[in-house]
């Protein structure tokens, strides 16, 4: 039954900044996928399907490196050393990993299927990524009893940035709340001991309204706990989500140097251009797509490391599959082919996915992006950065 | 005079055909008949897949999505508005109609927009829709959110008759229309669309009618799944489902309906067969997959290599099955050498997606045009008599 839960009365105002926060902290990860597939469609004119299990490949090496670290399941002995090494070495590792593995895709699956047409190449491409998920379903393990999360991160806590201050009276009266509800609570187990029961449930009939009471003040606690959180505004950045968006800015800072200041970024914009032509001017095309699979691929691997680190993604060989179609679609919205077009469209997708969830629809997650996808694709199909091309003949 | 003979002649030689195919499943037992069944469904939306795909040229990947809407509408009309009612033939043949009608529609309202699309944007806009269209019946209570909808079952006597007919139904179908001139303009569209809208073909049209009468199809064969099944639920029609229904369509070949035909029936009957297999050892399935995937490599080594003389061309082939042999005996023992996969044994239904995706690829890199190609089976061709008359697909 559809509920009317998108009043406006009953949204949470004052959650809104830290949503649009937590948005933009995700779509840093999407940002990240989406300039594989915007890259790779940028030469090649080819939807990298399989981008999706290179991710969830990365995920797994990043899981398989800190457990080779020592961070392994059950080894409760094992202090939680606040070493960035090892993240250092985990994002090297999926990095290498998943560069290697756009290389194989593409010289065994996507170089041979190069003059045929492009749907061959579009279905070999669902071909490899199924392989990969069904493949990987047979031998990695799924969900691994603790994420890694909770082992390998030595960035804990929030960093708290208040912007409105919270209403003091409201606070004054919680307190009052808290304290009442203390109250209650010893009050009630006092006559737990008294009765000699064994829960609050199983005393005697003259002792009900104690029950009662110290329900009533535990419901008004919670009244006013909720009523004083709704007060003032302040952004709770956990600290490792903030190193993730740091590094998610320092590899695209290091992308757009290449891109726009190398001769082998000159190249890749060249054969992005006009394929044929680059290779007449003496572009080495084969080299170019290789690169641009090697780096791709490395920045899906760069994702899926932090993404599995920092926000605690549960592991499974699927687990590509919605990243990869939300990066996708935001490739498109941004305007697939145009580098600065997937940061922007990632962005905006993660965006769109925390304001559904805060807006009361949270599982219609999953569905805001093909939403967006389809209204996107109807309206302006070149996307927002993009110019949609006309067909000559 | 001949016309209508021959015409009056083969409707009632299908229709005999299945009702031998009805007593046939009678005989099998209740197991037998449900796949026999299934196999008859999925060849029903193999070929109306190949109506979109291959004849028309227009590459939708969301098949499922009205194969959903199809079952849903049957199974609702069947709760809510009959319920209670006997299920008969002529009961059979309203549902059959009405959700072919619904699932229709669903095909003009993905078909009309999504004409502004070509390729690889049209492909993810009908995977879009599927997802969508899953998300919101998994959250739809009236549908039974993510647990389903219980159906009557109908009676296996008169159900199987029915999906074969309806199966038959789909091929000549397809078949006389690629008989007439509305059927040439289907292939001209696939051909060029903008040389066919310069010869007079209303492009716009041909494609929207592809779409609605591949979808009303499958949307007919969702309504016999629902009273074939007794049960439907949301995670019966993901995208796997649309990716097993693409790549029976491309395994046979895009455009050929026997090849379609072809390979659904065997693409349906390799995972039964596998369902009663014994458990298979980890490193010789790993082994086999790199052998084979290496003979593919060298096979299309020498396939690409055109000036090869034919002895070359086999030695190299005979060398190729050579190294094959010893990577994949390489690779099994290399996988043994690792401790969290030596040993291990896989159930051989596991293997069902593995091996539909290993096939996508081979076939798509060997045989891009699939396996019949562009060719039909016909009575005529196979006993060396020339067509005179009459459109050649």
């Amino acid at each position: 039954m559809f509920e009317p839960t998108l009043l406006v009365a009953e949204l949470n105002f004052s959650a809104l900044p830290q949503q649009i926060l937590n948005g933009l902290m995700f779509g840093a990860i999407y940002a990240l996928v989406a300039l594989g597939y915007t890259m790779v469609y940028g030469v090649l004119r080819l939807i990298n399907f399989a981008h999706g299990e290179v991710f969830m490949v990365g995920a797994y090496t990043a899981l398989f490196v800190s457990w080779q670290m020592g961070y392994f399941t059950g080894a409760e002995g094992l202090q939680r050393a606040s070493n960035p090494g090892v993240l250092i070495l985990m994002l090297l590792a999926a990095m290498v990993v998943c560069g290697l593995l756009g290389f194989v895709i593409e010289r065994f699956a996507y170089r041979p299927m190069r003059n045929q047409p492009r749907i061959a190449s579009l279905i070999t491409a669902i071909g490899v990524s199924l392989l990969l998920q069904y493949g990987g379903a047979l031998v990695l393990p799924v969900s691994p009893p603790r994420s890694i999360i909770e082992q390998v991160n030595p960035y804990e806590g929030n960093l708290t940035i208040p912007i409105v201050p919270k209403d003091q009276a409201l606070g004054v009266k919680l307190e009052e709340a808290r304290q009442a509800d203390v109250a209650a609570k010893a009050a009630l187990a006092d006559a737990i001991t008294r009765a000699g029961v064994g829960s609050e449930f199983d005393l005697p009939e003259s002792d009900e309204p104690i029950r009662d009471a110290a329900l009533d003040s535990r419901n008004k606690l919670r009244e006013a706990e909720f009523q004083y959180n709704k007060t003032g505004m302040s952004l709770n950045i956990p600290r490792g989500q903030g190193i993730m968006v740091l590094t998610t800015i320092l590899l695209m800072a290091a992308l757009s140097w290449l891109v726009l200041r190398t001769k082998t970024g000159r190249e890749m914009r060249a054969v992005s251009h006009d394929f044929d032509s680059a290779s007449l001017m003496g572009v080495d095309v084969n080299r170019i797509v290789t690169i641009t699979f090697l780096i791709g691929s490395a920045l899906a691997g760069a994702g899926a490391m932090m993404c599995s680190t920092f926000l605690g993604t549960p592991l499974t060989s699927f687990v590509g599959v919605m990243w990869g179609v939300k990066a996708f679609v935001a490739a498109v919205l941004g305007g697939i082919g145009n580098i600065t077009g997937a940061v922007l469209g990632g962005l905006l997708i993660g965006l769109a996915e925390t304001l559904v969830v805060w807006a009361g629809g949270s599982m219609f997650k999953d569905a805001i992006a093909f939403v967006i996808l389809i209204v996107v694709l109807l309206f302006r199909p070149g996307g927002i950065m993009g110019s949609a091309k006309v067909e000559k003949v | 005079m001949k016309f209508w003979g021959i015409r009056l002649g083969s409707i009632a030689l299908a229709v005999v055909a299945a009702l031998l195919i009805g007593m046939v499943a009678q005989q099998v037992g209740t197991t037998g008949s449900r796949l026999i069944a299934l196999a008859g469904l999925y060849v029903t939306l193999a070929v109306s897949l190949n109506l979109i795909n291959g004849i028309t040229g227009q590459f939708s990947i969301g098949h499922a999505a009205f194969y959903q809407v199809g079952a849903y509408t049957a199974a609702f009309m069947a709760t809510q508005a009959f319920a209670g009612r006997p299920i008969t033939a002529t009961y059979l043949l309203m549902m059959i109609g009405i959700s072919a009608v619904a699932a229709g529609i669903a095909g003009l309202l993905i078909g009309l927009p999504s004409l502004r699309l070509k390729g690889d944007y049209l492909a993810i806009v009908t995977l879009g829709f599927g997802e969508i269209l899953r998300i919101i019946v998994q959250n739809v209570q009236q549908l039974g959110g993510s647990y389903g909808i219980n159906v009557n079952k109908a009676n296996p006597t008169e159900l199987v008759p029915m999906i074969w007919l309806l199966a038959m139904l789909c091929i000549a179908m397809c078949r006389n229309l690629l008989q007439t001139a509305q059927g040439l303009s289907f292939l001209s569209v696939r051909e060029d669309e903008v040389a066919s809208g310069a010869m007079g073909v209303n492009v716009t049209k041909t494609k929207v009618t592809a779409f609605v009468i591949g979808s009303a199809f499958a949307g007919a064969a969702g309504a016999l799944l629902a009273h074939n099944e007794g049960f439907i639920n949301p995670q019966s029609f993901g995208m796997d489902v649309s990716f097993i229904i693409l790549t029976m369509v491309v395994l046979g070949g895009t455009g050929s309906i026997t090849g379609s035909v072809v390979a659904a029936l065997a693409l349906f009957t390799l995972p039964e067969l596998l369902r009663d297999a014994p458990a298979m050892p980890l490193n010789g399935i790993i082994g086999t997959l790199v052998g084979i995937s290496m003979l593919v490599g060298v096979i299309k080594l020498a396939m690409d290599n055109r000036s090869l003389g034919r002895e070359v061309w086999s030695s190299r082939v005979m060398a190729g099955i050579g190294i094959a042999l010893v990577v994949g005996v390489a690779a099994s023992f290399l996988t043994n050498m690792i401790p969290a996969l030596a040993n291990r044994t896989i159930a051989a239904a596991e293997l069902r997606m593995v091996i539909f995706s290993a096939v996508l690829i081979i076939v798509m890199l060997l045989r891009p045009q699939g396996i019949f190609g562009h060719r039909e089976f016909s009575l005529a061709a196979l006993f060396g008599k020339r067509l005179e008359t009459g459109v050649r697909a």
